[in-house]
């Protein structure tokens, strides 16, 4: 038995099928396309957050606000004891004069100037801690704060809590949906799949006299349930591609999403979606003829 | 076409009975007795009647034949294969060796005479090339060379029986099982079905048919099986029908 035969019988008589039971097929492409854009919009949403939180991460874990008058010899000491720190990945000074020009500039982002009204403003000289690990900014705090030199510690760790909460809420919310509507894809597969058999149980009863493998029987209608997967993951894809353009600035610009990523990210998505619509199509069709071969054996 | 249908001496032993039924018992789940202590010999190239009347156990009789049930009771080997112990993936390549006509045809009506007897050879993975060699002989067999377009609805009820033991003989069969095949056929049609089984007997295939058909058996005088109840009452070579059913 040619391999090729088969493979090439098969498709044939999946195509024949999807479009003899084109209304049903098209309903069920329609609802993997449903299932797929939500999760198209879950996966856009948590990569931003989840790249918002990198930033995040990236950034100062921990500012530690420098007592007054505190000499260049204690500083240095200072710098040098929490460099050596376990979990500290860069200790950074920065001067009274440093932050007055970051507290101006930031003024400048939001279109104002930093008015004093002329008062001469000092600010706390300060360190800037960034740590390998966000989880470990509780115990240098502690170090920090029970140093003297230290007048407080003030950390993101609040800030990194709220965002990844909002992020555990968001994907478990999603995953849920996304869950609801995939067995509702999946089901909507299996009865296709199952009235597409069930017409044509008269060729396949023939089939199964004349000796016909359950190969031969089954994969004509798995990929029946796969071509739908996949029609609607390229629909799917398509859509994406054209409103990821106007995404991508934003993904950038507020979820700091490195370029690197967002370049690469419709790539990445496509993939994900082709697997998913690929993978619904089958289990849902391949559920569907085994249950009818089961029971006809 | 001789070579048609004697291509085959595949099987293990070829004086082994092309179907052996030893103590063969079928009980249903919900207690139905179909079959019970059947005992049956068919050598390879004869030509059989199974009669009874409805509800005796014929169509179970052919349904333990081609496995689409497993006795409840005995052994039965079809063309030298064990069907008690056959594997599910070994069914297909069992019918392959058993040809199987019914009373209503069972042919795909969007596909024409050639294309229904294609299909058993596009389905069990054949070349191509076999394909177009074969089914152009099978339809000269019998005798629908010049209807290989046609559209079943555009056939005759015979045309359309000879088009299904066409299709039937494709793999070219050790057995051919023919349940009830003049059931809906004139008298006169019935004849031609007849003479085509035969014809298909005396190229080799052994030829087992159920049957209600009073007149046929008789005039035929072949070997008749016959069940009652489920239990195999009368096995006779050259036979009459001897009671109506």
């Amino acid at each position: 038995m040619s391999f090729m035969r088969f493979i090439g019988f098969s498709i044939v008589r999946a195509w024949q099928g999807f479009w003899r039971n084109a209304m049903m097929s098209l309903a069920a492409t329609a609802t993997v396309i449903l299932m797929l854009v939500l999760l198209s919009a879950l996966f856009i949403v948590i990569t931003g957050l989840n790249s918002g939180l990198e930033f995040i991460e990236s950034k100062v874990a921990i500012t530690a606000r420098l007592v007054d008058n505190l000499s260049d010899e204690n500083r240095a000491e200072l710098i040098e004891e929490f460099e050596a720190y376990p979990g500290v990945a860069l200790v950074e000074y920065v001067s009274p004069e440093e932050a007055m020009a970051r507290l101006r500039e930031s003024y400048r982002e939001t279109g104002q100037e930093l008015d004093t009204g002329g008062a001469r403003i000092t600010l706390f000289s300060s360190l800037e801690i960034s740590l390998t690990d966000p989880n470990l900014s509780g115990d240098v705090g502690a170090a920090l704060d029970a140093n003297d030199d230290v007048e407080r510690v003030l950390t993101k760790q609040a800030e990194y809590d709220t965002l990844l909460g909002i992020i555990n809420v968001i994907r478990t919310v999603g995953l849920i949906g996304i869950g609801l509507v995939g067995l509702t894809v999946l089901f909507m597969i299996i009865n296709t799949i199952r009235i597409a058999v069930y017409s044509r149980a008269n060729e396949i009863e023939i089939m199964r006299l004349v000796g016909a493998s359950d190969s031969f029987i089954r994969w004509p209608f798995i990929l029946e349930g796969i071509l739908c997967g996949l029609v609607g993951a390229i629909v799917t894809i398509a859509l994406v591609a054209i409103v990821w353009d106007p995404i991508q600035p934003a993904m950038v610009t507020i979820f700091q999403m490195p370029t690197a990523v967002s370049t690469r990210f419709l790539t990445t998505l496509s993939v994900l979606l082709l697997g998913v619509g690929l993978g619904v199509g089958a289990l849902g069709s391949w559920i569907s003829v085994r249950s009818y071969l089961a029971a006809a054996r | 076409m001789t070579s048609l249908l004697r291509r085959r001496a595949r099987t293990v032993d070829p004086d082994a009975p092309v179907i052996r039924m030893v103590d063969v018992g079928m009980t249903y789940p919900n207690g139905k007795v179909a079959l019970a202590d059947v005992n049956v010999d068919i050598p390879r190239g004869d030509f059989v009647f199974l009669v009874g009347p409805s509800g005796a156990g014929k169509s179970t009789f052919i349904r333990l034949l081609i496995r689409e049930q497993v006795p409840t009771a005995g052994n039965v080997r079809v063309a030298g294969r064990d069907l008690i112990r056959m594997r599910r993936s070994q069914v297909p390549a069992l019918r392959r060796r058993i040809g199987i006509v019914f009373q209503d045809f069972r042919l795909l009506p969007n596909k024409t005479v050639s294309e229904n007897v294609a299909f058993a050879l596009d389905v069990t993975g054949s070349p191509r090339g076999l394909v177009r060699q074969r089914v152009p002989q099978l339809l000269s067999l019998v005798g629908l060379q010049d209807h290989a377009h046609h559209l079943p609805t555009q056939l005759s009820g015979g045309e359309q029986q000879r088009t299904a033991i066409a299709r039937a003989l494709v793999h070219d069969p050790a057995i051919l099982i023919a349940d009830e095949p003049t059931g809906n056929l004139d008298p006169v049609t019935s004849w031609e079905i007849i003479q085509l089984l035969i014809q298909i007997n005396e190229l080799g295939t052994t030829v087992l048919m159920a049957t209600h058909n009073q007149e046929i058996v008789n005039a035929m005088r072949r070997r008749v099986l016959a069940l009652e109840g489920g239990h195999l009452v009368r096995d006779e070579a050259t036979a009459a029908y001897e009671r109506e059913y």
